[in-house]
């Protein structure tokens, strides 16, 4: 990846402001120590950014998209005045809860020859800078250090084999994702006017169909059981974006359950794409219903075919329940209780 | 002339026709509970289809497509046609839940004194699970399209792609009035039956 063109601009929170404040934008020379730290930025973006985004269309449902339009114009053309675009945008919709800015336009050549372009913001910090001189420190306050927050650092990635052609979709990185609605848009739906690749419903449900397939086919019992108990927890993810992988990883499901929901996903890399999870749309797909009698007898079956595999009957003047099934036996072992 | 994408598309087809094949199944899983379908189908743009498309000009001579394997979004097409007017509605909302679109219009005559094709189309992403895992993914298209027709719209615009599209020559203006004229029974008997299924449901 060759890095050409790099600009950077001030952009202050003035979201709903009576006026816009003047941005301040520069080009930064392809040599030093800031381009050496932009270069590694640029070669990373790829894999760096990993939520998969499209661009949004315009209210008549047509490919029209401001955003877009701004990346493109700065990708043909990287320059101040068009840069500048670019960062009004970011200023209009940036909040003082998000706050000062500093970002970055990068635009090079990558991986096959293609066009690339990083966009990248990074949020104003304080610090203290030491200097050792001659056996004594000095230390000074600087109030506006920008720094690639790990907690609240975002850039976006896009590639084209054309620019007349442009951009059709990209990939984000955004620390806030999952954090209150106002951070959690800014970036990607404000800023970006982007949406995830993959609906709420979508994800959510490759998800559920992919735990059920994976408690299906499990051998081992104590992985079956983690499997089913791991359906119950994921409910609480509800309204938080994150992959498959991240949503694993926070269960703390051990190896084995992680590789059978990983085999049971079309692709690996579904693991990795970013979505909204809907608890709805999961129970809806990956339910399972365990009912215990007082006799000691643990019935389970998936929800949705509960009653087909388990015929019931009340005995209304027992006051009891009586459930009969029947089948060949697939698997039968001894486990120990808890 | 994009002589290079064209080959390069002819090469892929093949792989097209697999992500077609495994995006009718998924289209068929999301829509399994959904009534009055007639039929899903999805299929990979026809190699000598993509070419004509790929070389198509501007006004000014200059190409249409710069990049058409990244910008002509119907390499993969899938249908779904259900029997009445209504339906459409129910499948738009099933299709707008699972898929991101980024192109999403009612195709209409421009004018109320016209007929002509009615149709929903959209431009959505293509899910990475119906990607064969054997298959690049670079090698595939974005985006697709996906249109939701009632039978009788299904049914006009194919005869009207066969007879008027295709013809050989420039239809007159009374082939074209007759053209309007199929295209408003078509009309006129979705209507009726979406008015007769509300009076004896």
């Amino acid at each position: 990846m060759k890095l050409t063109d790099i600009h950077s601009f001030l952009v202050h929170p003035a979201k709903h402001a009576d006026s816009q404040p003047t941005i301040s934008g520069t080009s930064v020379p392809r040599k030093g120590s800031l381009f050496g730290m932009l270069d590694k930025l640029f070669e990373r973006a790829p894999m760096e950014c990993d939520v998969q985004i499209v661009f949004s269309p315009d209210d008549q449902g047509q490919q029209n998209n401001p955003s877009r339009d701004s990346l493109e114009s700065y990708a043909r053309e990287p320059s101040v005045p068009r840069g500048r675009i670019v960062a009004e945008r970011l200023q209009q919709v940036t909040t003082h809860r998000s706050g000062l800015g500093l970002l970055f336009l990068l635009k090079g050549i990558g991986s096959q020859g293609h066009h690339s372009l990083v966009v990248s913001r990074f949020p104003a910090d304080q610090g203290v800078v030491a200097q050792e001189n001659a056996g004594s420190l000095s230390v000074e306050f600087l109030e506006r250090v920008f720094m690639k927050n790990a907690k609240a650092y975002k850039s976006a990635y896009y590639t084209t084999s054309s620019l007349r052609a442009g951009f059709t979709d990209g990939k984000a990185v955004d620390r806030q994702l999952s954090g209150p609605r106002d951070l959690s848009e800014y970036w990607i739906g404000e800023f970006l006017m982007s949406e995830l690749r993959t609906t709420g419903p979508a994800g959510t449900r490759r998800l559920a169909e992919a735990l059920r397939t994976a408690v299906k086919t499990a051998k081992d019992p104590g992985i079956k059981q983690e499997l089913i108990s791991a359906a119950s927890l994921m409910r609480n993810q509800s309204g938080k974006t994150r992959s498959a992988t991240a949503i694993i990883k926070r269960l703390g499901l051990s190896d084995q359950a992680a590789e059978a929901i990983t085999d049971a996903y079309a692709r690996p890399e579904l693991m990795s794409e970013s979505f909204r999870f809907e608890a709805d749309e999961f129970e809806r797909h990956a339910l399972y219903r365990a009912v215990e009698l007082d006799t000691g007898a643990l019935l389970l079956a998936e929800d949705a075919r509960f009653d087909d595999v388990f015929h019931t009957e009340l005995l209304v003047a027992e006051r009891k329940v009586r459930y009969t099934t029947e089948g060949k036996i697939v698997d039968q072992r001894f486990r120990k209780t808890k | 002339m994009n002589q290079g994408e064209i080959g390069a598309y002819a090469e892929r087809y093949g792989e097209l026709v697999a992500v077609a094949s495994n995006l009718e199944i998924l289209l068929a899983k999301y829509l399994a509970r959904v009534p009055h379908i007639d039929r899903i189908s999805a299929r990979a743009k026809d190699p000598e289809r993509f070419a004509n498309k790929a070389k198509k000009l501007l006004t000014s001579g200059v190409d249409k497509y710069d990049a058409p394997l990244q910008q002509i979004q119907d390499q993969i097409g899938a249908r779904i046609i259900v029997f009445y007017k209504d339906d459409v509605e129910k499948v738009a909302t099933i299709v707008d839940r699972y898929f991101r679109y980024v192109e999403r219009r009612d195709l209409v005559p421009e004018s109320e004194w016209e007929f002509g094709y009615f149709g929903r189309h959209w431009i959505l992403a293509l899910p990475d699970d119906v990607i064969p895992p054997s298959v690049n993914q670079s090698q595939i298209p974005r985006f697709f399209e996906l249109q939701v027709k009632t039978l009788f719209q299904h049914a006009w615009s194919e005869a009207n792609h066969d007879l008027g599209y295709k013809a050989t020559k420039k239809l007159n203006s009374d082939q074209r009035r007759r053209f309007a004229f199929t295209a408003a029974q078509a009309w006129g008997a979705d209507r009726v039956f979406e008015e007769l299924r509300h009076e004896l449901s």
